[in-house]
């Protein structure tokens, strides 16, 4: 026998079959494109953004986190249902549109048949597994949503609708199936290529032929109604997401990542910096709020959330959302809170996990901008004295500018000033310059350096702060101003590299700097040291030592330095224990986003917790590779009380100890 | 309303401090410089005046070097009408009578109706400007204002006592206010005024006429007093630090005799 169906069996293939069909698909059809239309109306009220450059990698970036569903994949459980929820009725979907186009348009048109023989039993034994699996995977997602309820997990209309019409949907396939299997395939060789059908079947086959054919009728039209309106509810409902996701996919950022928009500053026409309105923004974060499937993978990273604050990355993007679509002249800055903007870290835990490829750090600097540029706000008056420092003094500790380069007068090490012909500059930053406890690791590097005839310069007294911290509070004048007498003292030198032991300087030298013009290599202190130990020119002692390791957010998620810094762990004899936490899930030290300089006052501290992490794994020293990550864990120690038991300390350092 | 705030440009207090080669003052090498820290809450106060009335214009003076201008717009960024710059390159020589003598010889046919100022200078810290233009310009001083109100022409300030204590004090234009810390927290700047700011009238002028005044003292040295006596960090375990600080306290002190 021929393995095949009947298409329409039952059903029938004529006018008045066809015609309700493709009128009711029209409608549903007309629905869903008046419905994107309405909702490109509001993306359409924000600034205009490029996002269609570097065609072949958003192309690529789609197929892979729509087709691989690489970033959903990324956290287990609910990813993994989602991803294999996904496949399963992708292939439906193909069924269906493989179906149409025989039984509408080859077969009608041409007389083509397809859905025959060997591919009609794969067809056929395919669907009907991704159809059980679509209805396992769903059941899955729906205990976790509505019976294990996962802290945080928002629980809306929408929800509900999804999962009872996608669940509808699925099952009066399978009960059509077995309807018309009862009546044409049972004890057929065929019935063995749709088992689960062939379960339906059997359960249903003693309703007899006519009772069976009246309810298959009956369900097919239920059914293709339900997909219609499936289609329809699409930009309606957060099914909304299958474009909208999909597209961000597409449209995301591609970097340098972290790397902030700079704001023309020249412009005399600007007379508004920043958002506090929707119009402030630019399309892509009233997209983003679209985008955005409330997975809460951001929110359960972020620190500031995690320690009690006011800050949700996800709420935020939705609150963007609400505002675009029911309250457009609503103030933003109102609507999410001044403690919610403040408390960011831009640690970019967030953005990373995000599966959706939203973009929430640069948001919430643009709400800063608007705060600090348009207002004169910041989270502390101490804050806003560190600003007043760093305009005088070049470094938000206020100490002198002058004796910037004091600690190093001791190690033989000149100012470019003195002599520029050095093998690299190191860019020492602010807190090695003039904190006591940083200053042990600028003396360790250059040790290091020198151990491994590197011939190092600095800028001395007319080093200033890189205006990081600056920026990331929002004060973008500030920090263009540092940024521009910076890159004119370094150029003036004609130096071929740069070296940094502060992530923050690195990251924003060797990215945001590319803005004005300036492409001198930079290395982070990590990297250049593992290629002195790999080249041979460092040699270190093994001496077995037992720590922990933690990466800093800036030389991580924003720069995925993971494995240089390890290297060096391991050549100094560390025997490194991993924090739960570890690497892209690294939990931030609090200290980033220009927070070092603003009092943490709201909930628990960040670092006591990220301290208490470390102590968990019973090393004796925790590692990290950044100034304010230092600081903020030498401070954790005591807050944590684990002084005794764990000694923070740079990579840095547990090197030049083993020369 | 037409008000004049006076500021000076001073160094940095976190500076490395060196003697000059006359002995007589610091030198100005290696130096941060900002504005003195009681003229930004004179300046803040102005500005908050003019919020309040609408009507009034704000003049701010400053004397010294052409590097004093920076400073200058900051107060012009912070709300200031117009600035006017007396160029001296003598002025950190200068003692507080020449100074105040000068602004009273600018301001003496400009009809203020208030003229604010900081009550002392971070550097020199002698205090005496404000009430001395208010002298020479025959016109009252309040000093060390804590707390102002402005209400249909009627001032009411409160000023910082000895001891804590505060005295509520009415005035009425014209009048001198001189501003101590508490009176108001200075604003930000913002970009827009920043902006601003750069396009505002800068007007420079020679040393006005000093009505005869001339140098009446003269500083004979500058010098850091010697270090008598530092404080002691005891460090190390905390049983051991009580034992030593018992032991500090009998041998040094009488307070466990």
């Amino acid at each position: 026998m021929e393995f095949t169906r009947e298409i329409y069996w039952n059903v029938g293939h004529g006018f008045t079959t066809l015609a309700p069909m493709y009128g009711l698909l029209l409608v549903a059809v007309a629905i869903f494109v008046l419905g994107c239309l309405k909702r490109i109306k509001v993306y359409r009220l924000g600034q205009p953004l490029e996002r269609t450059d570097q065609l072949g990698k958003r192309i690529k970036n789609l197929l892979d986190n729509v087709c691989l569903q690489t970033k959903v994949f990324r956290v287990p459980g609910a990813g993994t249902a989602h991803a294999l929820f996904f496949w399963s009725f992708f292939l439906l979907f193909i069924g269906t549109t493989l179906i149409v186009a025989q039984a509408d348009f080859s077969d009608l048109l041409f007389g083509v048949k397809f859905l025959k023989g060997t591919f009609y039993k794969l067809f056929s034994v395919i669907l009907d597994l991704a159809g059980l699996l679509s209805i396992a995977m769903l059941s899955g997602l729906l205990v976790r949503r509505y019976l294990i309820r996962p802290e945080g997990l928002l629980t809306k209309r929408d929800d509900a609708l999804m999962h009872g019409l996608l669940f509808a949907i699925l099952i009066t396939g399978f009960l059509i199936e077995g309807a018309r299997m009862a009546v044409t395939e049972l004890n057929t060789p065929l019935a063995a290529w749709s088992p689960v059908g062939l379960v339906v079947a059997n359960i249903l086959s003693g309703l007899g032929e006519a009772g069976l054919r009246t309810l298959h009728t009956g369900l097919w039209w239920f059914h293709l109604l339900l997909a219609l309106v499936f289609i329809a509810i699409i930009p309606f409902t957060k099914f909304r997401h299958i474009l909208t996701t999909s597209a961000n996919s597409f449209l995301a950022d591609l970097g340098p990542t972290g790397k902030l928009t700079t704001v023309n500053l020249e412009d005399e026409t600007t007379e508004r910096f920043g958002a506090s309105e929707l119009t402030d923004l630019r399309w892509k974060d009233i997209f983003d709020a679209d985008a955005c499937t409330l997975c809460k993978r951001c929110q359960d990273r972020c620190p500031a959330f995690a320690t009690g604050k006011p800050l949700s990355p996800m709420l935020l993007v939705n609150q963007i959302g609400e505002t675009a679509f029911n309250n457009p002249k609503a103030n933003l800055i109102d609507t999410i809170g001044r403690e919610a903007i403040w408390a960011c870290t831009t640690c970019r835990a967030c953005q990373d996990i995000c599966p959706a490829s939203i973009e929430h750090v640069d948001k919430i600097i643009n709400l800063r901008r608007n705060l600090v540029l348009m207002e004169g706000e910041f989270p502390g008056e101490e804050v806003m004295t560190a600003m007043e420092q760093a305009e005088v003094n070049g470094n938000p500790l206020g100490m002198g500018y002058a004796s910037r380069g004091d600690w190093a007068e001791t190690l033989g090490i000149k100012s470019l000033a003195e002599d520029s012909d050095v093998d690299v500059l190191y860019f020492v930053g602010c807190y090695a310059s003039f904190d006591k406890r940083n200053i042990a690791v600028a003396k360790s590097f250059i040790t290091l350096c020198q151990a491994a005839g590197v011939k190092v310069g600095i800028l001395g007294k007319e080093e200033k702060c890189c205006g990081e911290p600056m920026r990331k509070m929002g004060n973008e004048y500030l920090y263009q101003t540092l940024a521009m007498e910076t890159i004119e003292t370094i150029k003036g030198y004609g130096i071929k590299k740069i070296v940094t032991t502060c992530p923050h300087c690195f990251n924003t030298i060797a990215k945001d700097y590319r803005d004005f013009d300036f492409a001198i290599e930079v290395e982070p202190h990590p990297v250049f040291l593992d290629r002195l130990i790999s080249d041979g020119k460092l040699q270190i002692k093994t001496d077995t030592f037992s720590c922990t390791y933690h990466d800093s957010c800036y030389l991580g998620r924003h720069n995925d330095l993971y494995d240089a810094p390890r290297n060096l762990i391991r050549a100094a004899g560390g025997q490194l224990t991993e924090m739960a936490k570890t690497r892209d899930q690294a939990f931030c030290c609090s200290a980033g986003g220009g927070r070092i300089m603003a009092e943490e006052s709201i909930g628990e501290r960040i670092n006591i917790k990220r301290v208490q992490m470390a102590a968990a794994t019973g090393a004796e020293q925790l590692l990290s590779n950044c100034p304010f990550c230092l600081t903020m864990f030498e401070d954790g120690v005591k807050g944590a009380d684990v002084e005794a038991q764990l000694r923070p300390k740079d990579i840095a350092e547990i090197l030049a100890e083993r020369l | 309303m037409n008000i004049l705030i006076c500021i000076k440009q001073v160094p940095d207090m976190e500076s490395k401090f060196k003697i000059n080669a006359e002995k007589n003052w610091y030198d100005r090498t290696d130096l941060a410089w900002r504005m003195n820290e009681y003229d930004e809450y004179a300046v803040e106060q102005a500005v908050r005046l003019k919020e309040q009335v609408g009507a009034a214009d704000l003049t701010v003076l400053c004397i010294g070097p052409d590097q004093v201008k920076e400073t200058m717009k900051k107060a012009l960024a912070m709300g200031c009408d117009r600035g006017v710059h007396i160029a001296d390159n003598d002025a950190h020589k200068r003692e507080p009578l020449e100074i105040a003598s000068m602004i009273a010889g600018f301001a003496k046919d400009k009809n203020f109706d208030i003229v604010f100022t900081g009550m002392q200078s971070q550097d020199r810290g002698s205090a005496q400007v404000g009430v001395m233009i208010a002298e020479l310009l025959a016109i009252p001083a309040v000093t060390t204002i804590v707390d102002f109100t402005f209400d249909n022409g009627a001032i009411h300030v409160k000023r910082e006592l000895e001891g804590g204590g505060r005295a509520l004090v009415k005035a009425t234009t014209p009048v001198v206010l001189t501003c101590q810390l508490g009176l108001n927290t200075p604003r930000y700047p913002t970009l827009p005024n920043i902006m601003k700011a750069k396009k505002k009238e800068l007007l420079t002028l020679a040393v006005p006429d000093m009505g005869g005044i001339g140098a009446c003292q003269e500083t004979a040295a500058f010098y850091f007093p010697e270090r008598k006596g530092s404080g002691l960090v005891l460090e190390g375990e905390l049983p051991d630090m009580a034992e030593k600080l018992i032991h500090l306290l009998k041998e040094k002190t009488g307070v466990l005799a």
